[in-house]
């Protein structure tokens, strides 16, 4: 049996074109996706039955042990933070939400550590953006500023860019620029029309160099800004001006180095620039695959898109102090959930020593870097083969994912409804 | 009224206290002090000793002195229009948010957004401050608008970002993006500093020492005197089509 246009669960891409074969519920093959989906629809190994550590050593345990202990935990603690929440769907993160609510925790995701700066920044200047469809049919002009689509986003530049046929470009091949700027060659640097290789921490002053010669002030530029030699941006400058539609997309090579959301503001405000000249838009490009809906979710239901301290029965929001990885430097929870994510894998290490330290729970499919740091994991269905439910692209475009398998695993949900119940049911017991 | 507040020591020492309610004039309107521990609100009594001597009719006679490991204790003297506040210790985050008079002396460090969108008053700081010394909030378009700062020690990145009025002196370093979005007041940095006055559009700030890696999108305009000493004077950020004034007496480019 063949399904098709079954969206990918793994980058913020969501493509919605894979075909999947399937027979007796297994999944035989997948067409359309690149490497990195295709090792995701075909994984193998995952954890069968919910475990804790009992003495010093991991035990099988029943669902219902494992929900009572992770209740017992989080209602035990007065600074509880739930964390990740960006592999799983908009349906989970609803109950999500309300469980920090219910118990007064903080509760972050992966946001935190990607694009955190990018919305920091669109909370102080706007976001002139528009949907990748916009891009893959008007850009003339694509700059990849700080990302690496090839080995990120691998499908990015076929549907959406480069090789993508748009419905108002003739010949994609020849009628859209591609310029890429980094700090290093990289592969998207090789099919580069235009390479602008910046000293590491320089984005900031470049951007504000090429927003003085956009506004014509070439006068005040230095010779070289950031290793970048003044013609070369001058050069930049006018193709910018030239294009037709310009779409900047931006990785955490930007939002994650020196400057960070100032570095995305001024990439903002050149955009916006650049529109009193011509069209021209700006995007991030968001990593896990529904990392964009949690920050939908949050600001529906808490007027914050991540890093939320509900402990004083209110949303409070500041990043820097109550983000995931300022929390666990000062080592301020007392007790952590994770789910969706894999935290143990590229946190720094003195902050995953406090999640070791602090009882942390985590609900996942599969055993990974972060069950190490844990006294219980539950797992659960894989979200998007196994379970259905809404995810939002990295331009906010909702996406229905699929379920393709059937399975006895519950889905992140339905254990999210357990423990909320649990905790109601200990609350209420005294 | 002197107020004597002394905090105990605590099992786990890491979660934090919100403070709000520590201003002179709550202890002049007698309040029942409450405060945030974690996910639990209790009595200040619960945390800390708390001595009151003596009448006050005005909020000018309330002074509170804070004792013991305050450098979790946050938003103490938020909203504070008079009176005075000593901290013997550190002090948590966002100390003297929002007030608009009295003063507050710290005698340890500052941590993050010491003064947030202050308004009048003043603050003195012994030690270093955080990031966001005299600063904003997210995605705010003002931060500090009036009253002074004097930090002796240095103080972390985005210091005075968005200021837009009052008056700050920081006798040491600044980190990264002091004075980002700059938009009025004065503020003048004894030390060094990186990347000063990024996409500023009015106000004016000094750098004694070196401002380095400037932002290269300011206009030179010459060579000024300057308490006794030459600075040299730019115009910006033009990249904002700014008018604001930096003035530093060495600066470096990264080129
Ligand atoms: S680009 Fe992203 S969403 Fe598309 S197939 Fe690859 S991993 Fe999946």
């Amino acid at each position: 049996m063949e399904i098709r246009d079954v969206p990918c669960p793994f980058c913020g891409c969501l493509c919605d074109d894979i075909s999947v074969r399937l027979d007796d519920n297994r999944i035989l093959g997948v067409e359309n996706c690149c490497t990195l989906g295709n090792a995701k629809f075909l994984s193998k190994g995952r954890l069968q039955h919910p475990i804790m550590r009992k003495n010093g050593k991991w035990v099988e345990v029943s669902y219902e042990e494992a929900i009572d202990e992770t209740a017992r935990i989080l209602s035990d603690a007065v600074r509880p933070l739930l964390y990740g929440w960006s592999g799983t769907v908009g349906e989970a993160q609803v109950v999500g939400v309300h469980l920090g609510e219910e118990i007064g925790a903080l509760i972050d995701s992966t946001t935190s550590v990607c694009h955190n700066p990018s919305i920091l920044a669109i909370q102080e200047v706007g976001h002139p953006g528009c949907t990748l469809g916009q891009v893959k049919n008007r850009a003339d002009l694509v700059i990849y500023w700080g990302c690496n689509p090839i080995e990120a986003h691998p499908r990015h530049m076929s549907r959406y860019t480069t090789y993508a046929d748009g419905y108002f470009i003739d010949n994609t091949v020849t009628d859209r620029k591609v310029i890429v700027v980094d700090i290093r060659r990289s592969e998207g640097a090789k099919v580069a029309d235009e390479f602008i290789q910046i000293k590491p921490g320089g984005d900031y002053l470049v951007l504000s160099a090429l927003r003085a010669m956009v506004r014509g002030r070439d006068d005040v530029v230095p010779d070289s800004v950031a290793g970048v030699k003044k013609e070369q941006l001058q050069r930049v400058a006018s193709l910018m001006q030239k294009a037709k539609f310009g779409a900047v997309f931006f990785g955490l090579g930007i939002t994650m180095s020196r400057g960070k959301y100032k570095n995305v503001r001024n990439a903002i405000e050149l955009v916006s620039e650049l529109n009193r000249k011509t069209k021209f838009t700006i995007s991030a490009m968001r990593g896990h695959f529904n990392v964009y809906g949690f920050n939908e979710v949050l600001t529906w239901m808490a007027g914050y898109p991540f890093a939320v301290d509900f402990s004083r029965g209110i949303a409070f929001y500041n990043p820097g102090e109550t983000t995931v990885i300022d929390l666990l430097e000062r080592k301020e929870p007392d007790a952590c959930l994770v789910i969706a994510s894999d935290p143990g894998a590229h946190f720094p290490k003195s902050t995953i020593e406090h999640m070791a330290a602090i009882p942390t729970v985590q609900i996942d499919p599969c055993v990974n870097a972060t069950t190490a740091l844990c006294q219980v994991q539950i797992p659960v269905a894989i979200t998007g083969i196994e379970a259905a439910g809404t995810a939002y692209r990295m331009d906010g475009v909702p996406i229905r994912m699929k379920k393709i398998i059937e399975t006895n695993f519950p889905t992140d949900q339905e254990i999210l409804e357990r423990i909320v119940t649990r905790i109601r049911e200990m609350k209420r017991d005294g | 009224m002197n107020v004597t507040i002394t905090f105990r020591n605590r099992t786990n020492p890491f979660i934090p206290i919100e403070a709000e309610m520590i201003t002179p004039d709550a202890f002049l309107q007698d309040k029942e002090i409450l405060v945030g521990e974690g996910n639990r609100t209790v009595p200040l009594e619960a945390l800390a000793d708390l001595v009151i001597e003596g009448d006050g009719f005005s909020i000018e006679e309330v002074d509170i002195l804070i004792r013991g490991d305050s450098s979790r204790v946050k938003r103490v003297g938020e909203y504070m229009n008079g009176g005075t506040i000593t901290i013997e210790g550190d002090i948590g985050m966002h100390c003297g948010n929002f007030m608009s008079g009295g003063r507050i002396e710290i005698l340890g460090s500052a941590e993050g957004w010491l003064g947030r969108e202050m308004q009048g008053g003043e603050i003195l700081c012994h030690g270093d401050a955080g990031d966001y010394c005299a600063s904003g909030y997210r995605g705010g378009r003002r931060g500090m608008r009036g009253g002074s700062v004097e930090v002796i020690g240095s103080v972390g990145d985005f210091a005075c970002e968005h200021i837009s009025g009052g008056e700050v002196l920081i006798h040491g370093n600044t980190g990264d993006y002091a004075c980002a979005e700059m938009k009025g007041g004065t503020v003048t940095i004894l030390g060094d500093s990186s990347r000063v006055c990024a996409n500023m559009s009015a106000g004016t700030c000094y750098v004694y020492g070196s401002a380095e890696e400037m932002i290269p999108t300011f206009e030179k305009k010459g060579i000024v005197d300057h308490d006794g000493l030459l600075f040299h004077h730019f115009m910006g950020d033009v990249a904002n089509r700014g008018r604001g004034h930096l003035y530093v007496a060495r600066y470096t480019y990264l080129q």
